[in-house]
C-alpha cells in the first residue's frame, strides 16, 4: 500500500515536472536563441543546451547600436503613466464599490467590466479616428489614456476585494473622530491593503508594458515607438540578426517575468475571490 | 456580507436616515466616466462609422450609407469564412485549455517535492509579453531551422509547415495560444479545487467511495461554478484575441487564421475601409453579446436545479 502511494507521488511529480518544463521551455528558448550566433541559427545548428561562448556579444550590440534602449524607455514611461493614473482611479472606484450601497451600483460595475469584453481590435478603429481629430496620434499621453481605460477594471477588481477584507469598524471609529472618507482611505485603508495595491500596480504596469495593438496603431514615429512595437518590427525579415532580436525580447520579457513571480499568489487570490465563494 | 459604512449612522440618528450620501458618486464618477469615454464612446462611434463609407485617410469624412456595409459583409463568403475560423479557434482554445487546465490543476493539487518551483515556472507563460511569445514561437515553428521540426523529424514524423501550411496554421496558432493561456486556467481551477471542503472528501472516503467516484460526485459539483466562469472568460477572450494571431500569421496563410478581429484590423488598416471594418466589428460585438446572454441563461438554469 505504501509502495503504491509512493508510485502515485512519483508519477505526479514527474507529470508536474513535464508541465513545468513545457511552460518554461519557450522562455528558455528566447535565452538560448539570444546567445547563439545568427549564422548558426539559420544553418540549423542551434543546440538545445546553452552556448555561453559569445553570450554578451548580442546584448552589447543591441544596447549600443539600436534604438532599443530608447524604445524601452518609452515603454517604461507609458507603463508608469498608465499605472499611476489607472491605480488612482481604480482605488477611488474600488472604495466606493466596497464601502457604500448606492443605487446604480450594479450599473457602474457593469460599465467597468463590459470594457473587458470589447475587442481591442474593434475599439482601435474608432479610437484612431478620434485621436486623429484630437491630434493625439504619436503622443505617449494618448497611449497612456487609452491603456488606462483597459487596465483599470482589473485593478478595481483586485482593490475592491482587498478593501472588502478591511473591517469597517476601524473606519467607523475614525469617522466618529471626524475623519472623512478621503482621509480614511489615505491613512487607514492604504497601509492595510499595500500588498494588493502593489499587485494591482504590477498588473497595470505590465498590461501597458506588454501592450502592442494600441501602441503600434497610435505611435507612428520610429523614435517614439515602445519596445513591443520595435521588437515586432523585426519579425519576418530575412537577414534579421536573430540573436540581437532575441536579446531584445529577453530584456523586454525579464521584468514582467520577475514581477509576476513576486505577486502571482496575490493576483490569483484576488481574481478568484468572487468566483470561488459561489 | 459586510456592513456598510453608512449603516451605523442611519440607525443612530434617525433624522439623518433620509440624507442623500453623495460621497460614493463622487468617488466613482471619474473612473466611470473614463470607462465610458474609452469603451462606450468608441462603441457608439464604431456604430456610427459602420453606417458610413469612411476611409482610413479621412476617418471623419464618410458619407452615410445606411446598412450597405452590413449587406455587403453578410453577402460575402469571406465574412462567413472569418466567422467560421473564429468559432473553430474559440472552440479549440476553450475546450483544450479547460481540459488541460483541469488535468494540470488536479495534478499539482496534492503536495509533492518541488511544487513551489513548478508553480513558479507555470507563471512564466502568463508573464511573458505577447510580442516575445510570438517571436519565439515563429522561430520554433520555422520550417528550416525551428526546434519543433527538428524534434518531429527526430521522432520520425517528418517536418511540418507550422505557419506556412494553411491546414496546419490554425492549430499552430492554437498551440501558441494554449501555451500562453492554460496556466491561468490552471491556477484558477487549482484555487477552486483547494476550496472544496475537506470534510466532504473525507465523508466520501469514509463511505467507501473510490477516488473516481469522489471526484464525480463531490469535486465536480463543487468546482462547477468556477469552471463555468472560466469557460465564459475564455470564450470572450478567444473572440477578442488579436496580438498573438496577428504577429504569428497576420491572418494567413490564405486566411486560414483570419479571425473576425484580424479581419476587422486588416479591413481598416490594410484595405483602408474604416466603415466596412466597423460594421464587421459590430457583428463581432453582437456575437460576443449573444454568447454572454446564452451563458447567463444556462447559468441561471444550472443554479435553479
Amino acid at each position: 500500500m505504501k509502495g503504491r502511494r509512493r508510485l502515485t507521488r512519483t508519477l505526479r511529480g514527474l507529470g508536474a515536472l513535464a508541465m513545468a518544463l513545457a511552460a518554461f521551455f519557450p522562455f528558455y528558448w528566447i535565452i538560448n536563441t539570444s546567445m547563439t550566433p545568427t549564422d548558426k541559427l539559420y544553418s540549423g545548428q542551434q543546440t538545445v543546451w546553452l552556448d555561453l561562448s559569445r553570450a554578451q556579444y548580442a546584448f552589447q550590440i543591441l544596447v549600443a547600436d539600436s534604438p532599443f534602449l530608447r524604445w524601452l524607455t518609452n515603454s517604461a514611461v507609458v507603463a508608469t503613466g498608465t499605472t499611476i493614473l489607472g491605480v488612482l482611479l481604480a482605488l477611488l472606484a474600488a472604495y466606493a464599490l466596497s464601502r457604500y450601497r448606492f443605487s446604480g451600483k450594479g450599473a457602474f460595475s457593469f460599465v467597468f467590466f463590459s470594457s473587458q469584453m470589447l475587442p481591442e481590435a474593434l475599439i482601435v478603429v474608432p479610437l484612431y479616428a478620434t485621436f486623429v481629430s484630437l491630434r493625439l496620434l504619436d503622443q505617449h499621453a494618448g497611449l497612456v489614456l487609452a491603456n488606462t481605460a483597459f487596465a483599470m477594471p482589473v485593478a478595481v477588481w483586485i482593490l475592491k476585494a482587498a478593501i472588502d477584507g478591511v473591517p469597517v469598524e476601524i473606519e467607523e471609529s475614525a469617522r466618529v473622530d471626524g475623519c472623512g472618507p478621503l482621509r480614511s482611505l489615505h491613512h487607514i485603508i492604504l497601509p492595510v491593503i499595500a500588498p494588493s495595491l502593489a499587485a494591482a500596480a504590477v498588473i497595470a504596469f505590465f498590461d501597458a508594458w506588454n501592450e502592442y495593438l494600441f501602441a503600434t496603431t497610435f505611435i507612428r514615429t520610429k523614435d517614439l515607438w515602445v519596445a513591443s512595437t520595435g521588437l515586432a518590427s523585426f519579425q519576418g525579415e530575412y537577414q534579421t540578426p536573430l540573436d540581437l532580436v532575441f536579446s531584445g525580447a529577453f530584456i523586454f520579457a525579464l521584468p514582467a517575468v520577475v514581477f509576476f513571480l513576486l505577486v502571482q499568489k496575490r493576483i490569483v487570490s484576488g481574481l478568484t475571490a468572487g468566483s470561488v465563494k459561489g | 456580507m459586510h456592513k456598510d459604512v453608512t449603516d451605523r449612522r442611519a440607525t443612530q440618528s434617525p433624522q439623518r436616515r433620509s440624507r442623500f450620501v453623495w460621497t460614493p458618486y463622487l468617488f466613482i464618477a471619474l473612473p466611470v466616466i473614463y470607462s465610458l469615454v474609452f469603451s462606450g464612446y468608441p462603441l457608439l462611434k464604431g456604430l456610427q462609422l459602420s453606417l458610413t463609407n469612411a476611409k482610413l485617410l479621412n476617418p471623419n469624412g464618410g458619407r452615410f450609407i445606411g446598412a450597405d456595409n452590413y449587406v455587403e459583409l453578410l453577402g460575402n463568403p469571406a465574412t462567413w469564412a472569418s466567422i467560421g475560423v473564429t468559432v473553430f479557434y474559440t472552440l479549440l482554445v476553450v475546450v483544450a485549455s479547460t481540459l488541460l487546465g483541469l488535468a494540470s490543476a488536479l495534478l499539482i493539487n496534492e503536495s509533492f517535492f518541488g511544487r513551489v518551483v513548478v508553480r513558479a515556472m507555470l507563471t512564466v507563460p502568463w508573464a511573458v509579453p505577447t510580442v516575445a511569445v510570438a517571436l519565439v514561437f515563429i522561430w520554433m515553428f520555422n520550417d528550416g531551422s525551428g526546434i519543433l521540426n527538428t524534434f518531429t523529424q527526430a521522432l520520425g514524423l517528418g517536418r511540418f509547415g507550422w505557419l506556412t501550411n494553411p491546414d496546419v496554421a490554425l492549430f499552430s496558432v492554437t498551440l501558441a495560444t494554449l501555451w500562453k493561456v492554460t496556466p491561468f486556467v490552471m491556477l484558477v481551477l487549482l484555487a477552486a479545487l483547494q476550496s472544496v471542503p475537506a470534510e466532504l472528501i473525507e465523508a466520501a472516503k469514509v463511505d467507501g467511495a473510490s477516488p473516481l467516484r469522489t471526484f464525480r460526485v463531490v469535486t465536480v459539483p463543487a468546482i462547477m461554478p468556477t469552471v463555468r466562469v472560466v469557460v465564459l472568460l475564455m470564450t470572450i477572450w478567444s473572440f477578442r484575441r488579436f496580438e498573438i494571431i496577428w504577429l504569428l500569421t497576420g491572418g494567413g496563410p490564405v486566411n486560414a487564421t483570419n479571425t473576425m478581429v484580424i479581419s476587422v484590423y486588416r479591413t481598416a488598416f490594410n484595405n483602408n475601409e474604416l466603415g466596412l471594418a466597423s460594421a464587421l466589428g459590430m457583428i463581432g460585438v453582437v456575437m460576443s453579446l449573444a454568447v454572454t446572454v446564452i451563458y447567463a441563461f444556462v447559468d441561471r438554469r444550472g443554479e435553479s436545479r
